[in-house]
């Protein structure tokens, strides 16, 4: 293994510990911007080591897929971190680099976190589960379409193969990749629940997607679940920075660009959550739909050869 | 070695098929059954594994030839792998179904006819074992339940199929007609053969195999038929059908044109789509369950056609895989969709119910019954570790790798087909989560899942069995995947392992993702840490009763409503008042079926009409008659002289 390829690795492996920090920097901006003090970008870590000390309360009357929830989803978003690479020259960690085995983590994570909430038949957990599931049907449509702008310049789904594609200045004349640039970051807002399609500071059950299923657990339960959510936004943010925002094909220069991009991204996201509100809810799907018509108008450009 | 090994299954099974009608046990006939196809499927997977080939060869003429060749040993491995476990369930399960030695019998020759259409070698007994395939099962269920509205929907069931199966009389004989089947070459035919063979193709193997617009015979067959007949007709049956389409298109039309590739892809995905879409708004269970067969079907087809786009266009290791991709899909769902039925069988016995609202609490009161559901939920929703997310995962692959090497209407399409089959995957999701949680999660929702359990042992057996096939297969996917490659004779992908490791991919390592997920997993719950005592769920303070309890149309209302611009939903609002007082108020909705009104009604009005008018012609008097045979004769006569000259 060359030094390049630990470096990539070393980064990846970063993200296991680091991801807490992003919800945590996104937090910290917004208050900032929004004239308050805030809590430190360090927060989301006391926070999980206060769930830590604290226990377990399982609802009476649930069975093994409550229990399980809480690890799998974690579980899934550690394979999905091990599988999306930072930089092209990515080691392998025995979970392979293709793009769509992370869609499919990530919705093993969805799927279960929404069977947890059949399971305690918690009202308010089945009402985000099915928003969060029905968001999921036009963001797992408009991701197809926004990789696809992704694959079709290097003709595989191999995520170092298409960071490579991404690099350098030649990508950016094709109005394809303009296209999937602006699909990923509505996949972004979607993936990491942020404003306008979900408001992770709500504490209004009746609004919440993704924090639904999540009111019915406690102690290392919830600690595994929101290390989960802040890794979500490493992964989809590690996504956009590699495969839709310049950066050069060095391995150590690139490395410092995606990384650069991904505070950056926790920037925009917290210009977007102080500037908009968060939407009504059935219109969600058609914001994503139409991203997606976007997206296609891409992959159309690109089939037919376009170029700036 | 092959061909013995076949003749002496099938002479078991034939002899299980006769011995429900003799005094033996019925037990016994059934377990000889599932021998006998046990042994026909070894013969398939030495054929298909060991890459041989047994018996007759395709042959013009009439003279009736059967042999195994690596596809058919394919197609004999899905019928062995999901028969085996349903005649196991059967065991239990027939003998409480009405006439049960005759449905044992005919359930016997079902899987003769199933095995005769795979390995049929010539035009004619290919024709009559799938008339037969069609025919025994519509028999078994009738038997079964003789009731009027079992029998409207055995009407529609043949109505449909035989209008759509004229399409498979045409493309056969057809090639029969041309030497095909004797080896003579299809594309030195000329473009029109080919275009007639490839459409009568489509519409008569699409209409078996439930392809839209002449799937409504699933949906309602389904629920009505014999639990292990329903996995047996949704499992193996709808793909035999593929195997005609595949057969034709595949081994004689190749290489086939691009046209008929992204016409297959059109209607996978318009059966994919609208099939999981019909599911998604279905309150009765086995009823949901047809519906995903249309998903699922229509999802192997759009990998049919993603192949036959990318051959034509010369891109012949994807081409190859897209193939591979859509029989693996087969396997897999052949699996998955009998685990899913013989369930559903089971919980309907339990509990007596077959509204998936009526259900809850079952995975508690059904541990096996209700884990082997579990798995198939998962699998066929799409979820990662399990066989149904492998083929997908390939199929996707396809289609975007069409997308990237063919020429701008075919790429235009596989990316509109790209789109469809990502919404559909996650629809799917949605579904079978909602499904799953229904059934097995949560409080039992009516006196049938409160008082439920679970079934006998062979019932059990035959469900777990299959479930484990759901894990082995999405644990060892690349296994199946090699001997797939050989059938469209491309290079082995160096490396591939169990797993799934394909040029321009990053390749699905099942085995590395399953090793990483469930250690992880499992140190997770092993520091899981110290637990209270179990508390009631939160309801802002609310007792948690029954009638909050979420229902199947709450769960996917977010979904319905944001697409009832395209999929309106009808809702009906009753309320009675009486003296100014209101007594009662009542709310219904439904989602409802357009190629119900829309494609189906005016057909049949149609057809009743014609019917009508063809009545005046029997009037029953013997001078009409008479005149009739004398117009006739001189009308041939006339033909014939016309001919002559």
């Amino acid at each position: 293994m060359t030094a390049a390829e630990l470096a990539t690795g070393a980064v990846m492996l970063v993200g296991l510990v680091a991801a807490p920090l992003l919800p945590g920097m996104i937090q910290r901006q917004k208050a900032y911007l929004q004239g308050r003090v805030g809590a430190s970008i360090w927060q989301p870590y006391r926070d999980l080591r206060r769930l830590w000390h604290k226990r377990v309360v399982q609802p009476s009357g649930t069975t093994v897929i409550y229990l399980v929830a809480p690890a799998a989803s974690a579980a899934a978003l550690l394979a999905a971190i091990l599988i999306v690479p930072a930089a092209a020259n990515a080691p392998q960690f025995g979970v392979g680099h293709d793009a769509l085995v992370v869609v499919g983590v990530l919705a093993l994570a969805r799927g279960l976190l929404a069977l947890s909430a059949w399971d305690t038949t918690s009202s308010f957990g089945l009402m985000s589960a099915g928003r969060d599931l029905a968001f999921a049907v036009a963001g797992e449509l408009l991701l197809a379409l926004v990789l696809l702008t992704a694959v079709l310049p290097v003709g595989s789904t191999d995520l170092g193969a298409m960071w490579l594609g991404a690099s350098g200045s030649g990508i950016w004349s094709h109005p394809a990749h303009w296209c999937g640039l602006v699909g990923m970051v509505l996949i972004l807002l979607v993936e990491t629940g942020r404003q306008p399609i979900d408001n992770p500071d709500t504490h209004l059950e009746l609004t919440m997607v993704h924090e639904g299923p999540l009111l019915e657990y406690a102690g290392r339960d919830l600690a595994y679940l929101q290390w989960s959510a802040a890794a979500r936004h490493w992964v989809v943010m590690l996504l956009a920075a590699g495969l839709f925002l310049p950066h050069p094909s060095g391995t150590v220069a690139g490395l410092a660009a995606v990384l650069g991009w991904v505070v950056a991204l926790t920037v925009l996201l917290a210009l977007i959550e102080t500037m908009t509100a968060k939407m009504r809810l059935l219109r969600v799907p058609h914001l994503i739909g139409a991203t997606g018509l976007l997206a296609l108008g891409g992959v159309a450009s690109w089939i037919l050869g376009a170029a700036l | 070695m092959i061909g013995l090994l076949a003749v002496l299954g099938v002479i078991v099974l034939a002899g299980g098929a006769l011995l429900p009608l003799a005094r033996v046990p019925l037990a016994v006939a059934i377990w000889v059954q599932g021998v006998g196809v046990g042994i026909v499927g070894i013969a398939g997977a030495i054929a298909f594994f060991g890459d041989r080939v047994a018996g007759s060869g395709f042959r013009a003429g009439v003279h009736p030839g059967f042999g195994i060749d690596p596809t058919s040993g394919f197609f004999l491995i899905v019928i062995a792998v999901t028969a085996v476990p349903v005649l196991v369930y059967s065991v239990g399960y027939i003998p409480g179904v009405g006439s049960a030695r005759i449905v044992a019998s005919l359930g016997g020759a079902f899987l003769l006819a199933l095995i005769g259409v795979v390995c049929a070698r010539d035009a004619l007994s290919f024709l009559a074992c799938w008339e037969l395939m069609t025919i025994l099962p519509a028999a078994c269920i009738l038997i079964a339940r003789p009731e009027l509205e079992v029998r409207r929907a055995i009407v529609e069931y043949l109505a449909i199929t035989h209008l759509g199966g004229t399409g498979v009389w045409i493309a056969v004989l057809v090639l029969a007609e041309r030497g095909v089947w004797g080896g003579a070459s299809l594309s030195a035919q000329g473009s029109g053969v080919v275009a007639l063979v490839g459409i009568a193709a489509l519409v008569g193997f699409g209409s078996k195999a439930g392809l839209v617009p002449l799937h409504m015979w699933l949906p309602r067959t389904h629920p009505v038929a014999p639990s292990p007949l329903s996995a047996l007709m949704s499992g193996v049956m709808v793909k035999v059908a593929l195997y005609g389409l595949i057969r034709i298109v595949f081994t004689w039309m190749d290489p086939a044109p691009t046209w008929l590739g992204i016409a297959v892809m059109v209607v996978g995905a318009v059966s994919a789509f609208g099939g999981i879409l019909g599911a998604l708004v279905q309150r009765e269970l086995k009823r949901l369950l047809a519906y995903s067969t249309i998903e699922n079907v229509g999802i192997v087809a759009m990998a049919l056609g993603a192949s036959i786009v990318l051959g034509a266009a010369g891109a012949h290791t994807w081409a190859a895989i897209a193939f591979a991709a859509a029989l693996l899909h087969v396997l897999n769902h052949a699996v998955i969709k009998a685990v899913l039925f013989l369930s559903a069988g089971s919980i309907e016995r339990a509990t007596g119910e077959h509204r998936v609202d009526r259900l809850g609490g079952l995975l508690g009161r059904m541990p096996w019954t209700g884990a082997a559901f579990g798995v198939g939920i998962l699998a066929i929703a799409g979820i990662p570790l399990l066989n149904g997310f492998a083929s997908e995962w390939l199929i996707l692959e396809s289609v975007i790798h069409a997308v990237g090497s063919s020429g701008h209407a075919a790429a235009a399409v596989s990316a509109l087909a790209l789109a469809v089959l990502a919404a559909t995957i996650g629809l799917a999701l949605l579904c079978f989560v909602k499904l799953g949680g229904l059934a097995l999660l949560g409080r039992p929702r009516s006196d049938g899942a409160r008082n439920a359990a679970d079934v006998g042992r062979t019932m059990r057996a035959g469900v777990v069995a299959l479930a484990g096939g759901c894990l082995v297969l999405g644990t060892f996917p690349g296994l199946v995947l090699a001997p797939l490659l050989r059938l469209r004779s491309a290079p082995m992908p160096s490396g591939m392992g169990v797993g799934l490791w394909l040029p321009g991919t990053g390749g699905l390592p099942t085995l590395g993702l399953l090793i990483v997920i469930g250690l992880a997993t499992t140190v997770l719950l092993g520091v899981r840490g110290r637990r209270s005592e179990p508390a009631p769920v939160w309801n802002c303070g609310q007792a948690d009763e029954p009638a909050l309890a979420w229902t199947s149309a709450g769960f996917s209302s977010s979904l319905l409503l944001s697409v009832r611009g395209v999929l309106p939903t009808e809702r009906v609002l009753t309320r009675d008042a009486g003296g100014g007082v209101l007594t009662d108020v009542r709310y219904a909705q439904h989602v409802p079926n357009h190629f119900e009104a829309q494609l189906y009604q005016p057909l049949q009005r149609m057809a009743l009409r014609l019917a009508h008018l063809a009545r005046r012609l029997q009037s029953g008097s013997l001078q009409a008659y008479v005149a009739y045979f004398v117009a006739v004769l001189i009308v041939l006569l006339i033909f014939a002289r016309l001919v002559g000259s």
